[in-house]
């Protein structure tokens, strides 16, 4: 007899066999063109995620996996600014998940190589060649993403940045769409090198469905940091896969605001690989509705005297869900690790929902971790404690929300920055209460 | 009460005496010598004739066997669970005994005074736990020192030997008899409340012994009781490649009260030996259970041979209003543990509390924990859990909170703390929280850290020398698990803590 | 000022539980009233009640401050119309700056006045010297509302609040639980400066210690959910030297 499992994989590898069917590996160079067979392997190995999968017990992939995309009403943003229009910054435009170069800046920065994914397939020593599938391949053990390998796969178009130096000002990649089906994929490199240092921000409306890959590598004294805003159009349906590996003294922070979005799975893969790294990874959301988010993180200590923190907040109201699953693996040579990691969830009403794993696997001894979560409503007694001294019930409600959502706010380097993104959130907040 | 307004004091003198305990012990597993009795054992392997001997030699009635079968055909369609942190060997179903029993027991002995005198004996040998030995080889009315009364039931590999103050019991309508004899004298009983919080296709593992459980316990403490004394079992396993399935059933009617212990040890082999037990608590309105388990089966040896592997099944169902149910673990033996007792939380106002300390060592695993289940309003749940890990060990909390729509005002708090004592083990925490309404409050905090070497230098500065001193810090560190146990076995428990971790440090 | 007429309240969870059974009370403008009473009595109860905390169920009676029914508003309603609760226990709010709250709090009902919002930089220059007469250093108004202080610190800044806020009718529950005898002068003090013609007090307490540095005009003492006796300070004195049992044989 065919037990379960058993079967359940088989039906994981015809559901990935079906999907290599059905395309074509885009051409390319035969560095590229290697990467995608070795990722179209992955695939057809591993099988297409379901709803059965541990790391999926919180959250359905189906919508994610399925052959066509859901097609979604353009969001219009009106009159308002978007997000980091106060900043300077190298703008880099995608409409639809292609390159737009009329609508963006020269891709020139100081300290900074840019090139274009499509351009660089074609060159046969280019830097990103060592990189392109590789952090996506090695981010498949222990726990399988197969939607990266179908990125790493099929995906044609992204930018390949490398910081040289310090960069004066952020790389910003800005998402647009003007097409109710828009399938994207994006698979984005970045590479710092020793001592160098760079932000890079992305924001907008990037497809119906994407499915995004972004491969960090930080050598050792490197520095990046990186600030996401996933926009407020309600239906879009989004994974995005962010590997990062970490060299000896590097700083890797990353922080992403997430308004809305029928489905949202953020992973986030980092490997603490030299001495003395740091990696801060901070997210906060707010949602409403028929809303589902998931902050996926799994971070790695290999190498001795790394940091790692994890700050993540959810604002939830009407039926929205959050979900955190969060791992700390602190391997055997990490001695002198400092982990800590909080997930907290503010339900605003009865039908919101939070679900959490938040994980601690430890090989070390001399190690510090910690792991926090909590969930529940605004705390009554502050709540009346505000409104004793004059503080009208919506406002002393916003106060005590933003209150809760400062210490993921705090992660971000950037002062300029973390108010941009919480006057975006209050705005949110106003438009939404009840 | 004197003995509570005293507590204080005593603990102070626990800690004295754990010290000295851990002084006074060389050996490293007490319980590991075996006891030569002729045993009778049913044919190896597993198939439905076994289960129809197993049936047949407890005189069961047919629905039970039916029941048995039932289990055993869906246990064919299962798989081992893979998702725990646990490296288990292909265990050899085959080559197992489901079935062994002391000859001298063919025939049921009718009082202790015609049990087999190495059995007795057996019990002698075991020493601390609830001085009940004494309890079993004096029989009734045995003096104990501090006017405390256990009722003792004591399960020998697969069978029950004997359930001391059945009279007294009795008198205050307590049933407290083995499982086998509840099947043939309160069928009803067994029959409505059997398989009803743990049914018989809930895992591999319950399945497996809801097909072959041998003997047990069963409780039953009437509407309004408070049972007069604490009930204890006692387990053994005694044969070897003998797998040992108890079963044990506690019903607490409305109001009624409780307190279960539960000891276990096994000799040392150095082949695994397979324990799969299934306990299931009913709790009805107003009803209080408290099961307590020290847990000491036979850990295997320093290069990881031998040792028990306990894959259990317990599970409370707080089915009425104010139900509540307390689990109290101390879980130091076995090669492997796969264990999480868990409470329902059906009933409005219900209460489940888990109070864990599990200690590994050597090459030990052990992946145990507890599941919360919310359904009911203003239901509250606390876990404090304690690990500690040594040697080449690894051990995993592993937790469920889940706080349906319709639990409103619901509370859980937990408490996960991991201690490390050298750098060749691991310690994890893997909490499952799932919040499904918003005037539910949940809060989880988990640390992880190694043994702290300001307090093991302190210590020695007072003239301890090193295992002395981790067991006293390790003692610290469980403290508020500790004193949820009842004294006898906190004293015990300490003691274990002690005997468990040598060999960890230097 | 204030004026509380027959009040009764019950929890609101448990309706068999009365708390105040027919509370009757008037402070006017420029008094200082105490209430004194066992544990148990109602006390706290009846300062919850007035500012609007959810729990109680108010069943019968009225408060009115100047005219206004209280019992009709929000908390925040209250607090515009110029009531102020010092709390027996300030609540910690990590996450928002003592002195975001404050102007917050100072705006909104500056707001609901209709007066003109301050600017930050005058708000800083009254906070600061407000601050000053409390002997509340920058540190505390810059750390998280009462997060961290400690017992003294949180009922000092209860002072600063009420020295902020103007009230009209100030209501002390317990304020001097948890204090040394340096803490209780320098909040009292702080109290006495607030003292004056325009402004109510009403000073709940279970000693009569406080009433040695905050003078009462009329003392009241309550007992199971009803005041059943009032005086002169000499009440309160009657109350330190023959403890509550007395006076309530005596009723």
């Amino acid at each position: 007899m065919v037990f379960p499992r058993a079967k359940l994989l088989q039906q994981k590898r015809e559901a990935a066999a079906a999907l290599i069917d059905a395309r074509a590996l885009p051409e390319g160079g035969a560095w590229i063109t290697a990467a995608r067979m070795e990722a179209r392997d992955r695939i057809a190995a591993l099988g297409l995620p379901t709803k059965r999968d541990e790391y999926w017990k919180f959250t359905d992939p189906g919508s994610l996996t399925a052959a066509e995309a859901a097609p979604a009403p353009v969001f219009e943003i009106g009159d308002e600014s978007a997000v980091f229009d106060g900043i300077d910054r190298v703008r880099l435009v995608f409409v639809d998940g292609v390159f737009d170069a009329d609508a963006s800046d020269a891709p020139e920065l100081a300290g900074v190589e840019i090139s274009l994914l499509e351009d660089a397939a074609g060159v046969d020593l280019h830097w990103a060649r060592d990189l392109y599938g590789a952090l996506e391949a090695e981010g498949q053990h222990p726990v399988a993403r197969p939607l990266a390998a179908v990125n790493t796969a099929y995906a044609t178009q992204g930018l390949l940045i490398r910081a040289t130096g310090k960069a004066q000002k952020p790389v910003s990649l800005i998402y647009r769409r003007s097409a109710e089906d828009a399938d994207v994929m994006l698979h984005h490199v970045i590479r710092v090198d020793s001592g160098a240092e760079l932000t890079v921000l992305e924001n907008g409306p990037a497809a119906a469905r994407l499915n995004q890959v972004m491969e960090v590598d930080v050598a050792d004294g490197g520095t990046l940091h990186h600030v996401r805003a996933q926009g407020r159009d309600h239906e879009r349906r989004a994974a995005a896969h962010l590997f990062a590996r970490l060299g000896a003294e590097s700083v890797f922070k990353t922080f992403t605001l997430t308004a809305n979005g029928a489905m949202v799975r953020n992973d986030c893969v980092v490997w603490l690989n030299g001495k003395g790294g740091v990696a801060h990874i901070a997210g906060v959301t707010v949602g409403e509705g028929a809303f589902h988010h998931d902050d996926t993180v799994f971070i790695t200590h290999a190498a001795p005297g790394c940091e790692s923190r994890q700050v993540f907040k959810k604002v939830l109201r009407e039926g929205a869900v959050g979900v955190f699953q969060g791992k700390i693996l602190v391997r055997q040579p990490a001695q002198l690790t400092d982990g800590y990691q909080i997930s907290q969830a503010l339900l605003m009403d009865e039908q919101a929902q939070f679900l959490a794993k938040p994980e601690l696997e430890i090989y070390a001894d001399d190690v510090k971790c910690s792991h926090g979560s909590t969930s529940g409503e605004i705390d009554p007694t502050s709540l009346f404690y505000l409104r004793s001294r004059g503080v009208p019930e919506d406002e002393a409600k916003m106060l005590l929300v933003l209150a809760f959502l400062a210490e993921a706010l705090e992660e971000i380097e950037d002062p300029a920055l973390a108010e941009d993104l919480r006057s975006r959130i209050e705005g949110w907040l106003k438009r939404h209460q009840r | 009460m004197a003995a509570l307004d005293t507590t204080a004091d005593v603990r102070e003198g626990v800690d004295r005496e754990t010290v000295e305990t851990v002084r006074s012990m060389s050996g490293t597993y007490k319980h590991g010598w075996e006891t030569d009795i002729e045993m009778e054992f049913a044919p190896k392997g597993l198939n439905e004739d076994i289960i129809r001997l197993i049936s047949d030699k407890n005189g069961e009635p047919e629905w039970m066997l039916e029941w048995r079968l039932d289990a055993y055909r869906r246990w064919l369609t299962m798989e081992e669970p893979d998702w725990a942190l646990l490296e288990i060997p292909p265990i050899p179903y085959q080559e197992q005994y489901y079935y062994a029993k002391p000859a001298s027991m063919t025939e049921k002995p009718k009082s202790l005074d015609d049990v087999d005198p190495k059995l007795l004996e057996t019990y002698e040998k075991l020493g601390i736990p609830l001085k009940e030995q004494m309890l079993l080889a004096g029989v009734e009315g045995a003096e104990v020192s501090n006017d405390r009364k256990v009722a003792v039931d004591a399960v020998f590999d697969s069978v029950s030997l004997g359930t001391t103050f059945k009279d007294e019991l009795a008198k205050a309508g307590v049933i407290f008899c083995s499982i086998s004899e509840a099947v043939q004298k309160y069928p009803e009983l067994v029959k409505k409340y059997l398989g009803s919080v743990v049914p018989q296709n809930d895992n591999f593992f319950a399945a497996l012994n809801s097909a072959v459980f041998s003997d047990g316990s069963f409780v039953y403490v009437p509407a309004g009781v408070r049972c007069p004394m604490e009930l204890s079992t006692y387990f053994r396993i005694n044969a070897e490649n003998t797998g040992q399935f108890e079963r044990t059933l506690i019903i607490a009617e409305k109001g009624a009260h409780v307190s279960y212990l539960e000891g276990c040890t096994a000799p040392k082999r150095d082949t695994h030996q397979l324990h799969a037990a299934v306990v299931e608590i009913v709790v009805l309105e107003d009803a209080e259970v408290k099961y307590s388990t020290v847990q000491n089966w036979y850990p295997g040896d320093e290069d990881g041979v031998g040792g028990i592997y306990n894959f259990v099944t317990k599970r409370a169902d707080c089915r009425e209003a104010r139900a509540k149910v307390m689990w109290t673990q101390v879980e130091t033996g076995s090669a492997i543990t796969w264990k999480y007792p868990s409470c329902i939380l059906r009933g409005d106002d219900t209460q489940g509390e888990f109070y864990s300390i599990a200690i590994t060592n050597n090459h030990q695993q052990a992946d145990t924990g507890t599941k919360m289940i919310h359904l009911g309003k203003n239901s509250k749940s606390r876990i404090v859990s304690k690990g500690i890990s040594a040697g080449f060990a690894q051990n995993t909390y592993r937790g469920l909170v889940t706080m349906h729509p319709k639990a409103t005002n619901s509370r859980n708090y937990t408490q996960c703390d991991s201690l490390l004592i050298g750098d060749r083990c691991g310690a994890h925490t893997v909490p499952y929280i799932e919040v499904k309404n918003a005037s539910s409050r949940v809060e989880h905090e988990a640390t992880t850290s190694k043994v702290d070497d300001d307090q093991l230098f302190y210590c020695r500065s007072r003239g301890m020398d090193e295992e002395e001193a981790v067991a006293l810090v390790v003692n610290g560190f469980c403290r508020e698990v500790l004193q949820e146990l009842p004294m006898e076995f906190a004293m015990e428990a300490q003691a274990l803590v002690a005997i468990s971790l040598e060999g960890s440090v230097g | 000022m204030l004026e509380i007429k027959n009040l009764h309240a019950e929890l609101e969870e448990d309706s068999d539980v009365k708390i105040l059974r027919g509370v009757d009370l008037k402070v006017g403008a420029g008094e200082v009233h105490a209430i004194m009473g066992p544990n148990g009595s109602g006390k706290s109860t009846l300062s919850y009640v007035l500012s609007g905390r959810d729990g109680y169920e108010v069943t019968e009676g009225s408060a009115t401050l100047e005219g206004h029914d209280l019992l009709d508003m929000e908390p925040e309603e209250r607090a515009a119309a110029g009531l102020f609760l010092a709390f027996q226990y300030p609540v910690e709010i990590p996450g928002v700056g003592n002195m975001t709250f404050m102007r917050t709090a100072l705006n909104a009902q500056r707001k609901a006045r209709g007066q003109e919002e301050l600017s930050a930089g005058d708000f800083l220059k009254i906070v600061r010297a407000k601050a000053k007469d409390l002997q509340i250093d920058a540190d505390m108004l810059k750390r998280p509302v009462n997060t961290g202080f400690s017992g003294g610190e949180k009922k000092r800044n209860e002072i600063l609040q009420m020295a902020l806020l103007e009230p009209k009718m100030c209501v002390l529950d317990e304020t001097d639980s948890g204090l040394d005898v340096d803490a209780m002068k320098l909040v009292s003090d702080g109290v006495n400066a607030l003292r004056d013609a325009g402004r109510g007090f009403l000073v709940i307490t279970h000693y009569q210690r406080l009433l040695n540095h905050i003078k009462p005009d009329v003392v009241h003492i309550m007992s199971e959910g009803r005041i059943i006796r009032t005086g002169g300070p000499e009440l309160a004195l009657e109350v330190e030297e023959q403890g509550y049992g007395h006076i309530l044989e005596a009723v």
